[in-house]
């Protein structure tokens, strides 16, 4: 198996040098084999979302390096690292964030005509994503007409339609009722079983981290346990989760 | 503390602030600097004596109509004021600040925000209007005495003006964030759009639009046919018109261009599509308002500056520049300052001839003089509309058939050269001439070259030829029956005293709807501009570059300020039909001026308005 993510000792430094400094993330290490879908826990203010942006060259780190499909992409320029976002990575984020003014069609599409894919081609893609997430029949209607559950599957099929080495979720169920949000635990977890998509999810809830096949721990801007769930049941995964929280 | 918070919040928005505050200190500037003109005694009385009272109607329409576009401008620029402040206000609420509380500080904010721009707005307007007023009287050569830019009434009536409007706002704004909860003034942005309507209603419109559109153009166009109806029709329609264009048409074309998918689907595309397409539904007035002032500022310059053509024309509709009766020492004196450029002679006879009530003075003029002499004079025709002269030579074939038109014209051409106007003229052979008893009278006609630049030492020298004729003893017994009014410098000078007014009122009027109507415009987009920024947030993450999302926000920023002004454009070229059959002047001549005037200034604007919203919108990426 290969390595989609390498992440190599980061650290992250908040604020200019002889001001206030913060560091959120104190040497981070960890990789992301193709095909896994691993979750990263952690309280509020742990630093995942600090994490999760350089993961994604949303930000960069102060040190260390971090390589997607055995690429550096710490060493990227600005417009390298937009690209580099557009072709290799999919993103679901809490709050949705698709554009109301465009159909769910047109949402969908957006990343395909970023990377200047044939029109013709376009449609064709959008409609099988949308069919494997259960959306084929929303297409045509604005963000707003729908309901929250289905935004974030839109979300999830924009994230996917041009075939991203990897997925990130931003406590992508934070948003959603608890119906909603197993609905589409599931359909990640079936991407990722059948369709093969590598997800990094992060999270502070433990019952979508137990959607996962394993879950690193972060406090305080440094991973602490690891747990794999290893064809456990994902109750007892769930129930593992739980304990481990308990006993920190 | 919340006084200084919300302090601390005006200082991390500071450019924003300042382009609010120059906003409206422009506005009252430009407002301050148009009721000294219009209302300041000593201009009127300086240049407008003869046309006073069709001059205070034109001024009083004029202050009307910025008024109006005033208060359109303050509404904007306060919705930017509001849209800055809502969500840090929507926070100290939810961080417990009472309402009554937040009601008062935003009531202060907008108060003092306006207050300040009003009285910093006076200050430089006083300046501006000292300024502007002797650069265009220079520049375009107008007939105005100086004035003074301080004027202790306008000054008055500026403050009151903004003040009411700024008391209103902030009523208005305390309101609003008063009545509306906390998820709203949080959330702003996330208000779904409604986007679906009736398509066969929308088609209707559309027609209608256009149709209307078509009707008001064809009335200006028959404007001679329709009368007085010309005017009311051509309003309702243009307006009526505009207004369902902007609704339905373009975004009816929006919607064609989202149907060719090659179109849509390139970089982003489909984006500005479905901004311009929610746009244009949240600005369907504003876009249709700009079109219809921008076609009024424009026409008011282009009309303005085609005042300075009739005076043209009233020079054009006289050959000689000056006529030179009889000489003496301060005519001679007086002449030595004017560039003569050529001088042609006229010789005749005056004699009184006939009986009874027959008797009448006859004037002789030898074939030989019109033979020789070349005299010429400017005839008048009307050509599509247009007041037209061409320049023809008097000749002896003019007088063979003695009831012709051409005789009749050239007798009162000749006649309109002497100073004997009532008399009859007989133009005679050489020896007929030579047997009539009377002395020779001679008199000088002057083609100069400075008429324009030199004109006041021109009118000085044909009035003392004038005086000097009326003033000589016999003057009434010998039927001498001229004055200056009928002079070429006695028309220029009442032409151009009526239409150096109009002309200093339409450039200005037009200069100053355009800086109103752009910055409107431009707060209408910039209030937009924080609750677009999530979207460019988001389209950056998803891999935008940022080259891409700013020519993306050119476009659109491009095509808002680009509809009104291309609609505007077409109603002035059709308004301009209206001008061209009452006035009779050519107002297409010259166009690109006020075209280029516009253009560049509009552009800078736009420059100004998408910069702005770059930085408003786009986070620095380190
Ligand atoms: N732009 C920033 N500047 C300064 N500090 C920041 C910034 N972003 C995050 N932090 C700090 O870094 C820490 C980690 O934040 P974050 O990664 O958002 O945590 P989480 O997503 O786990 O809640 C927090 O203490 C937060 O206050
Ligand atoms: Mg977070």
């Amino acid at each position: 198996m290969s390595k989609v993510v390498q992440v190599q000792n980061i650290t992250k430094t908040y604020g200019k040098k002889g001001e206030k400094q913060y560091q959120a993330l104190k040497g981070v290490s960890f990789d992301v084999e193709r095909g896994e879908f691993v979750g990263i826990m952690g309280a509020s203010g742990s630093g995942k979302t600090t994490l999760l942006n350089i993961l994604s060259t949303l930000d960069q780190p102060t040190t260390g390096n971090v390589y997607i499909n055995g690429r550096d992409i710490t060493g990227l320029n600005k417009n390298q690292m937009a690209d580099f976002r557009g072709q290799e990575i999919g993103f679901i984020f809490q709050d949705f964030n698709l554009l109301e003014n465009l159909t769910n069609r047109e949402n969908i599409a957006l990343p395909l005509s970023l990377q200047n894919v044939k029109a013709s081609e376009i449609n064709p893609k959008v409609d099988k994503i949308a069919k494997r997430l259960g959306i084929d029949h929303i297409l045509n209607k604005y963000p707003a007409e729908i309901s929250g559950g289905q935004k974030q599957r839109v979300a999830a099929a924009r994230a996917l339609v041009h075939e991203p080495a990897i997925l990130y979720g931003d406590e992508p169920t934070g948003a959603l009722d608890s119906k909603s949000a197993t609905e589409l635990l599931e359909t990640m977890k079936g991407l990722n079983e059948k369709d093969r998509v590598s997800i990094l999810m992060v999270t502070h809830d433990p019952y979508s981290a137990s959607y996962a096949s394993r879950i690193l721990f972060i406090k305080d801007g440094k991973i602490g346990k690891e747990i794999k769930k290893d064809g456990k049941s994902r109750e007892e995964f769930y129930q593992e989760i739980i304990a481990e929280l308990g006993r920190r | 503390m919340l006084w200084k918070l919300s302090l601390t919040g005006i200082k991390s928005r500071f450019k924003d602030y300042l382009v609010l505050f120059s906003g409206l200190t422009f506005a009252s500037a430009i407002f301050y600097m148009f009721m000294t003109l219009a209302t300041n005694p000593a201009f009127l009385k300086g240049s407008l004596s003869i046309a006073f009272q069709i001059t205070q109607i034109v001024f009083g329409f004029g202050i009307a109509l910025l008024s109006i576009i005033t208060f359109v401008y303050i509404v904007y620029a306060n919705s930017f004021l509001l849209s800055m402040r809502q969500k840090d206000y929507g926070m100290y609420m939810m961080l417990g600040a009472r309402t009554s509380k937040i009601g008062r500080l935003i009531f202060t904010e907008t108060l003092v925000v306006g207050l300040l721009a009003t009285l910093l707005g006076t200050v430089l307007g006083v300046a501006l209007t000292q300024g502007v007023s002797s650069i265009l009287i220079s520049q375009l050569g107008l007939q105005i005495h100086k004035f003074v830019g301080f004027y202790l009434p306008a000054l008055l009536w500026t403050i009151a003006f903004f003040a009411i409007l700024f008391f209103l706002a902030a009523f208005w704004n305390r309101h609003k964030l008063v009545k509306s909860n906390i998820i709203n003034l949080l959330h702003e942005d996330q208000k779904p759009v409604k986007l679906h309507r009736n398509k066969l209603w929308k088609f209707i419109e559309a027609l209608l639009g256009i149709a209307l559109l078509g009707t008001g153009y064809w009335a200006m166009m028959h404007a001679v046919k329709l009368g007085t109806k010309t005017i009311p029709i051509a309003f309702f329609t243009i307006v009526f018109g505009s207004y369902f264009t902007f609704d339905s048409f373009f975004t009816a074309i929006i919607d064609l261009l989202r149907k060719n998918l090659a179109f849509k689907y390139r970089k982003l595309h489909s984006f500005t599509l479905g901004q311009l397409k929610f746009r244009l539904s949240d600005y369907t007035r504003i876009l249709s308002t700009v079109s219809l002032l921008f076609a009024l500022a424009l026409g008011a310059i282009t009309v303005g500056l085609n005042f300075n053509n009739m005076t043209e024309q009233a020079m054009e509709s006289t050959y000689y520049d000056v006529v030179l009766y009889n000489h003496n020492k301060k005519v001679d004196n007086q002449l030595k300052k004017v560039s003569v450029k050529s001088t042609t002679n006229l010789e005749y006879k005056i004699i009184m001839e006939g009986k009874g009530k027959e008797r009448q003075r006859i004037l002789y003029i030898p074939e030989s003089q019109i033979e020789n002499n070349k005299i010429m004079y400017q005839h008048y025709s009307r050509k599509n509309d247009v007041s037209h002269y061409d320049t023809r030579r008097i000749t002896l074939n003019d007088f063979k058939n003695k009831k012709s038109n051409v005789a009749a014209e050239g007798e009162y051409q000749l006649v309109s050269l002497t100073p004997y106007k009532d008399a009859q003229v007989k133009v005679v052979p050489q020896v007929q001439y030579n047997r009539i008893k009377a002395t020779v009278n001679k008199i000088e006609l002057l083609r100069v070259n400075d008429f324009r630049s030199n004109f006041n030492n021109i009118e000085k020298l044909q009035k003392l030829s004038v005086n000097q004729m009326i003033s000589s003893p016999n003057a009434t017994k010998d039927g001498i029956n001229v004055n200056l009014s009928n002079s070429k410098s006695a028309q220029y000078r009442l032409v151009s005293s009526m239409t150096s007014g109009f002309e200093f009122m339409g450039f200005f009027l037009g200069l100053a709807f355009l800086a109103m109507l752009a910055s409107t415009l431009m707060f209408k987009v910039l209030s937009g501009a924080n609750s677009d920024k999530p979207r460019y947030q988001m389209l950056w993450k998803i891999g935008t570059r940022k080259s891409l999302l700013k020519s993306s926000i050119a476009k659109e920023i491009g095509i808002l300020f680009a509809l009104p002004a291309a609609l505007g454009v077409v109603d002035v070229l059709f308004g301009l039909q209206l001008f061209k059959s009452i006035l009779g002047m050519n107002t297409y001549d010259k166009l690109w001026i006020p075209f280029t005037i516009f253009g560049v200034l509009y552009v800078i604007y736009y420059f100004l308005t998408v910069v702005l919203y770059q930085h408003i919108v786009l986070q620095k990426e380190d």
